[in-house]
């Protein structure tokens, strides 16, 4: 703390304060975060800022290469593809696409994995064992293999392969929220809640649930970051979002065709991937370092 | 020991047959006729239909039918493809090697270099050496691997030419299948000249191998990292200290034998994801896998297919999970319960 302060008084920093002074200690982590605010602005304000509709095609202007080659134009900064869609247009529409709908999977996969999570946590016996041993076998199979699977069985398409990420991404959030409920539920808050006559529901929503934020923040990244790996996936192998529309996988597989003369249309929409990697990952690393130094403090 | 191991036999024997049921399910589950997905026969006259609907007991009760269907796999009558029309059991027996062979090489690659790697990073902690290792290791597990593996094609094979493009041998040798792994059924068969078709097999190992394993390599970088700091500021490692051992003897008589212990049952974990990376750089190097032969049943929609490779992979990953599961209970004293990845 480098606030110039008169009195020698004390500062102590909320737990969540306290994370964000350890976070921000993390500089190549601050960069991740920048990063990820920078999609998140992309993937707002794209109808605003793409220079042209993603699905326009253009006879005249297939292939051109992106502006900073000899022979590219101003007109299409990252150049056109095969069809003479613009690029940039193309991978904004795309982040959006990859990264916005993976969001919103993570957020759904969150909500019924806490909550099937805490029921687990809070049952006793024979059922939170046969719980325990399903999601064991189920968290030893890699979410992309379930995908597929059901994939297999009920056909290809976007919204599909978007209900098996998912299936898929669950049984993480019940595994961590049972593991974090059950130690919590030992601990003297919980058992002076329970003294004051609260009922199961009230114990976790009031008084467990408040304490997991963090956990479920740094859960959620490394979720993140596979529904984007696994939903690009799915669209490269043409099992997910299908051609036309601008997702970056399904950009990625239309790209193969024209990758000899034409190296940009894969190495531009695959680093958008690459780069929503990184800073997520950076994000989450920064974000388990600075809760495991708080913990150590 | 005993009560370990009927508990582990117990849990596969169980997952097997849930499995199992549900690839028999998936029959009635497919769109389509039920006979027409197990059998895989899509034509058939009134005769032969008859006889089909006998062995598979369809006017029986759903059990006799799966027991049916379970003495079926255990004989290997797995029932045929759509599209080829050859037995399934074959169709899998030539495709599975091919992927446990690439992903064995891939993760004996990851451990070969992300150990010692790792080791590095984690003696030299909070150094500079320590962070160039960390932030290649960022860069390693946010790349996709579908994106790696073709921008390895563009560079070494078609921009350089170093490399083959896809498959697993150039097509001007011919290698009798033996069993299924070719670099040993090139040493097993008797080509004149070994050493060259060998070379050959090896160039068109290094792009997959590469792309699958880098991803590898960095988580375990990463957990080998993480258990040697653990492991070094320990108690005991100070208490070897303190007695006057070097540096060099407590890493090799205490450090190495406790970090390396808690990251196996890790590890282990690993070959799943390995799998299914196999799976996408299987489709991208036209490598005649189990991943790659899946996914153009999907596109087929060759539902016998799918639901064959299905329990064949899914099989695979039980298994090989729990025996190194169980193999680790058996030689690690400390251990009592599964532990999950932590990177």
């Amino acid at each position: 703390m480098s606030r110039f302060n008169l009195y020698q008084e004390e500062f102590h920093p909320s737990p969540l304060q306290h994370t964000w002074l350890e976070f921000r200690e993390n500089h190549i982590a601050v960069v991740g975060l920048l990063c990820f605010l920078f999609f998140v602005i992309v993937i707002v304000l794209c109808p605003i800022l793409a220079p042209y509709n993603p699905l326009t095609q253009n006879i005249d202007a297939i292939l051109i290469p992106p502006a900073w080659d000899d022979n590219g134009g101003i007109m299409n900064l990252f150049g056109t593809d095969a069809l003479g869609r613009d690029l940039l247009s193309r991978v904004m529409y795309g982040c959006r696409m990859t990264f916005g709908i993976s969001i919103l999977l993570v957020l759904v996969a969150m909500i019924i994995g806490v909550t099937l999570g805490a029921i687990a946590g809070m049952s006793k016996g024979v059922r939170s064992s046969v719980v325990n041993h399903t999601l064991d076998s189920v968290m030893a199979i890699p979410t992309l293999l379930i995908a597929i699977i059901i994939i297999a069985i009920v056909g290809t398409g976007l919204v599909n392969s978007m209900w098996a990420i998912v299936l898929a991404l669950t049984p993480q959030f019940i595994h961590h929220t049972r593991d974090f409920v059950k130690q919590e539920r030992k601990k003297e808050y919980v058992m002076a809640a329970k003294l004051d006559g609260a009922t199961p529901l009230q114990i976790v929503t009031r008084s467990i649930l408040p304490n997991m934020g963090e956990i479920l923040v740094v859960q959620g990244t490394l979720a993140l970051s596979i529904a984007i790996l696994d939903i690009s996936a799915l669209g490269f192998l043409n099992l997910g979002a299908q051609p036309p529309s601008p997702e970056l996988g399904t950009m990625l597989s239309e790209g193969i065709e024209v990758a000899y003369i034409a190296p940009w249309s894969i190495a531009l929409p695959g680093f958008a991937i690459f780069l929503m990697m990184i800073s997520i990952n950076l994000v989450g690393d920064g974000l388990r370092s600075a809760l495991r130094n708080r913990l150590l403090h | 020991m005993n009560k370990v191991l009927l508990r582990y036999t117990n849990l596969v024997v169980l997952t097997l047959l849930v499995l199992s049921f549900f690839s028999f399910m998936l029959a009635y589950l497919f769109p389509g006729d039920v006979l027409a997905n197990l059998s895989g026969v899509q034509q058939h006259d009134p005769a032969n239909l008859e006889q089909l609907k006998a062995r598979y007991q369809l006017d029986s009760n759903i059990f006799v039918q799966y027991w049916y269907y379970l003495m079926d796999l255990y004989r290997g009558d797995w029932g045929q493809s759509f599209s080829s029309g050859l037995p399934l059991y074959e169709e899998v027996a030539r495709t599975l090697p091919a992927s446990i062979e690439l992903s064995t090489y891939a993760l004996l690659v990851s451990f070969a270099v992300g150990l010692p790697l790792g080791f590095i990073a984690g003696l030299r902690h909070h150094r500079n050496t320590d962070y160039a290792l960390l932030s290649m290791s960022v860069l390693g597990y946010s790349i996709p691997v579908f994106w790696l593996a073709m921008i390895l094609i563009l560079t070494f094979a078609l921009q350089l030419g170093w490399f083959p493009l896809s498959g697993r041998i150039s097509l001007l040798y011919e290698i009798p299948r033996v069993s299924g792994f070719i670099l040993l059924d090139i040493v097993w068969s008797d080509v004149s000249n070994k050493s060259e078709v060998l070379l050959d097999a090896f160039r068109h190992l290094i792009l997959p191998t590469l792309s699958i394993a880098a991803f590898t390599t960095t988580v375990i970088l990463r957990i080998t990292r993480r258990s040697v700091i653990e492991t070094m500021n320990s108690d005991y490692i100070q208490a070897a200290y303190a007695r006057g051992l070097n540096a060099r003897q407590v890493l090799f008589r205490h450090g190495i034998r406790n970090a390396i212990m808690p990251i196996l049952p890790l590890l282990a974990m690993q070959f799943t994801t390995l799998l299914t990376n196999a799976m996408i750089v299987e489709v991208i190097f036209s490598w005649p896998g189990i991943g790659n032969w899946l996914i153009q049943a999907i596109y087929q929609r060759d539902f016998p297919a799918i639901r064959v490779g299905m329990l064949a992979v899914s099989a695979l990953v039980v298994i090989f999970t729990m025996t190194i599961d169980l193999g680790i209970r058996l030689i690690d004293p400390k251990k009592s319960k599964v532990e999950r990845v932590a990177i």
